[in-house]
């Protein structure tokens, strides 16, 4: 059965008894991200808060569970949610292969049109857009897909750009040069002086909201993965406003443009990372011409920033759940003979992990070229490969191989010293070395890295465990499960050593 | 809890320790099913069945990683083998195990050795489990006690069985040249914490020093007993005592964490006597897998002589912790300080390459890390030092690391200290504030918030 909407998926939460419903009035001035917080660090369901000014919010929806980062990521594409990580990851990669184009419904048939308010009638304060942080700059959309057209072509572009919210009718969208939606804006849109049409899809279904955050090709349409994903195509419907379509069944959409040669303060904000960044920036205005929603719609946000190491949001665990998979499919598409590419967990986006057997002189060097130049890139900053028996999605396993088998003499390769491009979302950099670049990249350049943390010739075999066959280690995972030795730590990396 | 038996009961207690009821064979089975159970942050087992004449535990002085989940704490029952809670605080137990406090023999505990069960002279019959491919049943966790002139020392052994009353088993070399020559000689297996460390404490890396029992009580009240005139840990699930001489024939299989950095040495020893107390339980490590006893024991040892190094190094205390994590099998050492000047991070990391052949990366974190937050730290490494300024690699002229598996062959290399710390010349405009939920919200949202979380949690109860 596909997950259609949004809130279908919090009521598959709630019948796994994955959600509490908080329905005493909370406030969406930190108070609802305090709660969120504290659910998030105690692993703990996941809180709709049910009276909230007018509308509902929900905090950090596709959280994971601590030991399974991808689990609530996979309720979402009706994948059971005790899918072994191998699994889920080679489950979705096969979904993205399989995209479906997009259907269209008419308006009454959209529950986003339910209650639609254009011209005099909109305003965005009438939503409890959380402040998230003390210290924020503002109050945020933060868990929501962007969609923009390319202006030469079809090509409708889904992303994943917050948003900080200004007043009735202006917001301003984080833009950092390098990625799709920001280049056509910077490049395209303001090079000819013309507003870009955009819509920010918020409480989007599952599939929608993974895609947003994939590195899905320039000129492909996230939707047409997102059907991939959820296994039956997306219904859109279009705008009042402009001429774009949106997921029907959404929470709310907010209609509008990014103006050209506009900016509007954004930042700082408590980010993915783990700290407040700054500073506070010029970023391009969105001018809202419309918003249409559910009745009583539900906002999810998620609080960035928290349990950093541990993937306690829902950013962290989209970036391992839906990143992930995509990462390596799109790794895989461009020749590479790699077994997975996974986000370090401590720190989603900022390291990559990828397991490859492929470590002749020269592959590591043109993997980590090629990666390097791709869009999105300017966040990371590292890859550490790991031999294709360690699990990359083990951090333990990672850390050990790089302790073990990266060789400070031989096995950290940077690419220059400070001659590469990053966002200025980073914090080892002065706000005057970040500075207040027009296109969102930091002033200064910076050094990216790869490391090779794999074994320079196999380790002779001599202990037990090693000698041991598949059927013996299978045995002993038996025996321990009906012993009653609970683990801690999914143990079916290599659950294909079944005999 | 000081002696094994009692650190057996407190883990049962803690529900930290699983009975394995099914036959499980000290041939390769029993590694298995440890490094299996370690590898997934298991309970500690016990073998309840076995084909020899005493059940195994594993897992017994380890512990989950801190990678899987915000509250393991891997030390957890080190902790408790000392004596001390189970949630002592990794700071508290750097502290107990750097102090070196030691109590002397005339003030110490001496009781009857538990073991006084006469179980002949045949090895084999023990049925200890292997942990190498060849099938040789192995010692991996107890002591050597030796006496010499007056004195008795401990030292930690690996060893194989290799007839029915032989052993040969690996110790630290300035042991066995302490020993000078052929001695009578007890092995210990099933020992406390506190044991083992003050062994590893007194013989490895380039110490020696000889006074192990003195130093083991100190730690843990450890109850101590007289056997052939050698002191030795009157607890001890099994003794062996016999004649120890020094030979050329190599122990081979898997090593242990200590030897890595120790120069090590071999002794025979011809078993003329095996004594076991009632139901004995002999914990073996299965050496090489990820997070095994050996790896946790040599970390926290370490971590507490460095810790003890740093703070009285330059006259003033700055470090709040030091760790090399068993994650990382010791190959990376975590240094948590205040930063007192620029250029102190250097300094540091150096003075800690110097002290220690474990590791050749150092990651210096500021005062406010947390010991318990490993992934954490890691994140820092990746977020906070400049990938381009603040990897700082030496000139390739160090000694090889011991950890690593790279450079064996005695060639020198670099060594790499990664900054995550705040420039000390930095404004304090430029430092960007953690997010915390202490950081994140007043005073009154918090306060708030706790209470309706709890009220939540509480409603659903």
């Amino acid at each position: 059965m596909t997950v259609d909407s949004f809130r279908e998926y919090l009521q598959r939460l709630e019948a796994r008894d994955e959600l509490v419903r908080v329905a005493d009035p909370v406030s969406w001035n930190l108070e609802a991200s305090a709660i969120t917080m504290l659910a998030n660090e105690e692993d703990d369901r996941i809180p709709l808060f049910e009276s909230v000014e007018g509308a509902r919010l929900v905090g950090d929806p596709y959280r994971g569970s601590q030991r399974r980062p991808w689990d609530r990521i996979a309720l979402g594409m009706d994948v059971p949610p005790d899918t072994a990580r191998r699994e889920f990851y080679d489950e979705t990669i096969e979904r993205l292969q399989d995209q479906r184009d997009p259907t269209t419904v008419s308006r009454s048939d959209a529950p986003c049109k339910e209650v639609i308010d254009t011209g005099d009638d909109v305003n965005l304060l009438d939503y409890p857009w959380p402040y998230i942080h003390a210290g924020d700059g503002g109050r945020y959309s933060n868990l929501h897909t962007l969609v923009t057209p390319d202006l030469d072509s079809d090509w409708v572009d889904y992303s994943y750009h917050r948003a900080m919210i200004h007043d009735s009718e202006t917001a301003s969208v984080l833009l950092l040069a390098g990625e799709q939606t920001p280049n056509l804006y910077y490049y395209k849109y303001e090079r000819r002086d013309e507003p870009m049409p955009v819509a920010i899809v918020v409480g989007a279904e599952p599939a929608v909201q993974y895609s947003s955050v994939m590195w899905i090709p320039t000129g492909r349409s996230e939707v047409e993965f997102a059907g991939g994903l959820k296994g039956s195509p997306v219904e859109l419907v279009p705008c009042e406003t402009n001429d774009l379509r949106v997921p029907a069944s959404a929470e709310l959409v907010i209609e509008g443009e990014i103006v050209p040669n506009v900016r509007r303060d954004e930042g700082p904000f408590g980010d993915y990372f783990g700290y407040m960044h700054g500073p506070r920036r010029s970023m391009p205005a969105l001018q809202v011409t419309a918003i249409t929603h559910r009745e009583r719609p539900i906002i999810p946000f998620c609080v960035e920033g928290t349990g950093v190491g541990y993937t306690e949001n829902s950013t962290s665990s989209m970036e391992i759940g839906c990143v992930g998979p995509d990462a390596t499919l799109g790794l895989r598409a461009g020749g590479f003979d790699v077994d997975r590419c996974v986000p370090w967990q401590s720190t989603p986006r900022t390291v990559y992990v990828v397991s490859t057997d492929s470590t002749a002189p020269g592959d590591l060097h043109e993997l980590a070229n090629f990666i390097f130049t791709t869009w999105g890139m300017l966040h990371v900053d590292f890859f550490v490969f790991v031999d294709a028996d360690v699990d990359p999605l083990d951090q333990r396993a990672v850390l050990e191989a790089l302790a073990l088998h990266a060789d400070p003499d031989e096995d950290f390769h940077q690419f220059g010293v400070e001659s590469m491009p990053k966002v200025p979302l980073n914090i080892y950099q002065t706000p005057s070395e970040k500075g207040d670049a027009q296109t969102g990249t930091s002033k200064a350049k910076t050094a990216k890295a790869y490391i090779d943390a794999t074994r320079e010739d196999e380790a002779a075999v001599d202990t037990a465990t090693d000698a041991a066959d598949a059927e013996t280690r299978y045995w002993a995972r038996t025996l321990l499960t009906e012993a009653g030795a609970t683990p801690d730590r999914p143990t079916e990396f290599d659950a294909g050593a079944e005999p | 809890m000081t002696t094994f038996a009692e650190h057996l009961d407190g883990l049962r207690a803690a529900d930290d320790l699983v009975a394995i009821d099914e036959r499980v064979h000290w041939d390769t089975e029993a590694a298995v099913v440890a490094s299996e159970a370690l590898r997934t942050n298991c309970a500690a087992l016990r073998f309840e069945e076995t084909s020899g004449t005493v059940a195994f535990a594993s897992g017994v002085y380890a512990g989950p990683d801190q990678l899987s989940s915000r509250s393991n704490r891997p030390w957890r029952r080190i902790a408790a083998g000392l004596g001390m809670e189970r949630s002592a605080s990794y700071v508290d137990l750097l502290e107990t195990l750097s102090t070196w406090e030691t109590t002397p023999l005339d003030e110490a505990v001496f009781v009857d050795p538990a073991a006084e069960t006469d179980a002949g002279d045949d090895l084999y019959a023990l049925g200890l489990p292997t942990v190498d491919g060849e099938g040789r049943q192995s010692i991996t966790q107890g002591v050597i006690a030796v006496e010499r002139d007056g004195t008795t020392s401990w030292a930690p052994v690996r060893g194989t069985v290799h007839r029915g009353s032989l052993l040969r088993v690996t110790v630290p070399r300035p042991f066995l040249d302490w020993c000078d020559g052929e001695r009578a000689a007890s092995i210990s297996l099933g020992v406390s914490a506190a044991t083992l460390i003050a062994a590893l404490q007194g013989w490895t890396q380039d110490r020696t020093a000889p006074g192990v029992p003195e130093r083991a009580a100190g730690l843990a009240d450890v109850p101590l007993a007289r056997a052939d005139g050698r002191v030795v840990p009157a607890g001890a699930e099994v003794r062996i005592d016999g004649v120890a001489r020094p030979t050329d024939d190599a122990v081979v299989g898997p090593e242990a964490t200590w030897e890595r950095p120790t120069e090590t040495a071999t002794v025979a020893v011809d078993a003329d006597r095996i004594r076991l107390r009632e139901d004995p339980t002999v914990p073996f490590v299965p050496l090489g897998a990820p997070l095994a006893d050996d790896v946790h024991l040599a970390s926290l040892v370490e971590a507490a002589t460095l810790y003890r190094r740093v703070n009285s190094y330059w006259g003033v205390s700055p470090v709040s912790w030091v760790q090399l994590p068993v994650e990382s099998r010791l190959g990376i050492c975590l240094v948590s300080s205040e930063i007192l000047y620029a250029g102190f991070d250097w300094q540091l990391a150096n003075a800690l390459f110097s002290f220690s052949e474990y590791f050749d990366k150092v990651l210096v974190l500021d005062e406010y890390a947390r010991p318990t937050d490993l992934a954490r730290a890691l994140d820092d490494m990746w977020v906070k030092a400049h990938p381009g300024n603040d990897w700082i690699f030496s000139d390739p002229n160090a000694p090889a690391a011991t950890a690593p598996v790279y450079r064996r062959d005695g060639e020198t290399g670099s060594r790499l200290y990664i900054s995550a710390i705040w420039d000390p010349r930095w404004d304090e405009d430029y430092i960007a504030p953690r997010v915390t939920f202490e950081s994140s919200f007043p005073e009154n949202v918090r306060e708030s918030a706790l209470d309706r979380w709890a009220l939540l949690k509480e409603d659903d109860e």
